[in-house]
């Protein structure tokens, strides 16, 4: 990958296997990035239930701060946002790109770049956190699958990142 | 790698997810215009650089985003303590 700059990097077009581990574009969905200073009132705009701890997934909503909330919903999903009241309901669906690591090896693969204690980390938990200087949203979707929501941009050079770092 | 616990997260974290904020407790001016110009330059400029004990603050800002102060020896670089912004000084 030496000669190789980023960008010529293009996204992956088909899942990607190695032993012990399977990398593929996850699905499109529909993602709102939620903010309020009272989660209760946001609750009641959105008509879901919100995790309060932060870390925790209900429903697809992950708590990431302690105002700040990303809904990661399938496809077709419309949360209301017309209200009037002091809440921030924004659709940014087409900001990431989700990318799922799953098999046996998925926790090590993750780990190439993720500084998290990704082992340690509790199956359903979400959380903010980097790959290598990328951020990302990093999701725990079970003991060996991983949700990785990624800025487009940042996209390809993560998903070669993550396939250059796969067992061979 | 250095960990740090983020009070508002309450979780240990790798200390690349966040950056340092500078010296923590310096209240703005309520009232800028009526200080003199050496008293600005103090509250603009004038920061302390202490051998061990420094209040800082710090911001996880690939986590949850937020502000928060922690105490961190600047010789042994070990944190103390570390608590949510606008706490009191420990």
């Amino acid at each position: 990958m030496s000669e190789t700059v980023a960008a010529d990097l293009v996204l992956l077009d088909q899942p990607f296997t190695a032993p012990g581990v399977r990398i593929a574009i996850a699905p499109a969905m529909m993602r709102y990035a939620l903010r309020a200073r009272d989660p209760a009132v946001l609750s009641a705009v959105i008509g879901r239930v919100l995790p309060s701890r932060i870390g925790d997934v209900v429903d697809g909503i992950a708590c990431l701060g302690p105002d700040e909330w990303l809904a990661l919903l399938p496809a077709g999903t419309v949360l209301e946002n017309e209200t009037g009241q002091l809440v921030s309901v924004v659709d940014v669906s087409c900001r990431a790109v989700g990318i799922t690591v799953e098999g046996p090896g998925a926790v090590a693969l993750v780990a190439t770049g993720c500084p998290l204690d990704v082992e340690r980390m509790a199956v359903g938990r979400a959380t903010r956190t980097v790959f290598e200087t990328v951020e990302i949203v990093l999701w725990r979707k079970a003991v060996d699958a991983f949700h990785i929501d990624v800025w487009r941009s940042f996209a390809p050079w993560l998903g070669a990142a993550l396939v250059a770092g796969s067992p061979s | 790698m250095l960990l740090i616990h983020c009070p508002y997260c309450e979780e240990d974290r790798p200390e690349v997810e966040f950056v340092n904020g500078g010296q923590a407790h310096i209240a703005r001016p309520a009232d800028p215009s009526s200080e003199s110009d050496a008293d600005w330059e103090k509250y603009l400029y004038i920061r302390r650089n202490p051998r061990g004990r420094h209040h800082e603050r710090w911001r996880h800002i690939h986590g949850c985003g937020r502000f928060f102060n922690a105490v961190r020896d600047t010789v042994s670089d070990r944190f103390e303590t570390t608590y949510k912004a606008g706490e009191p000084a420990k």
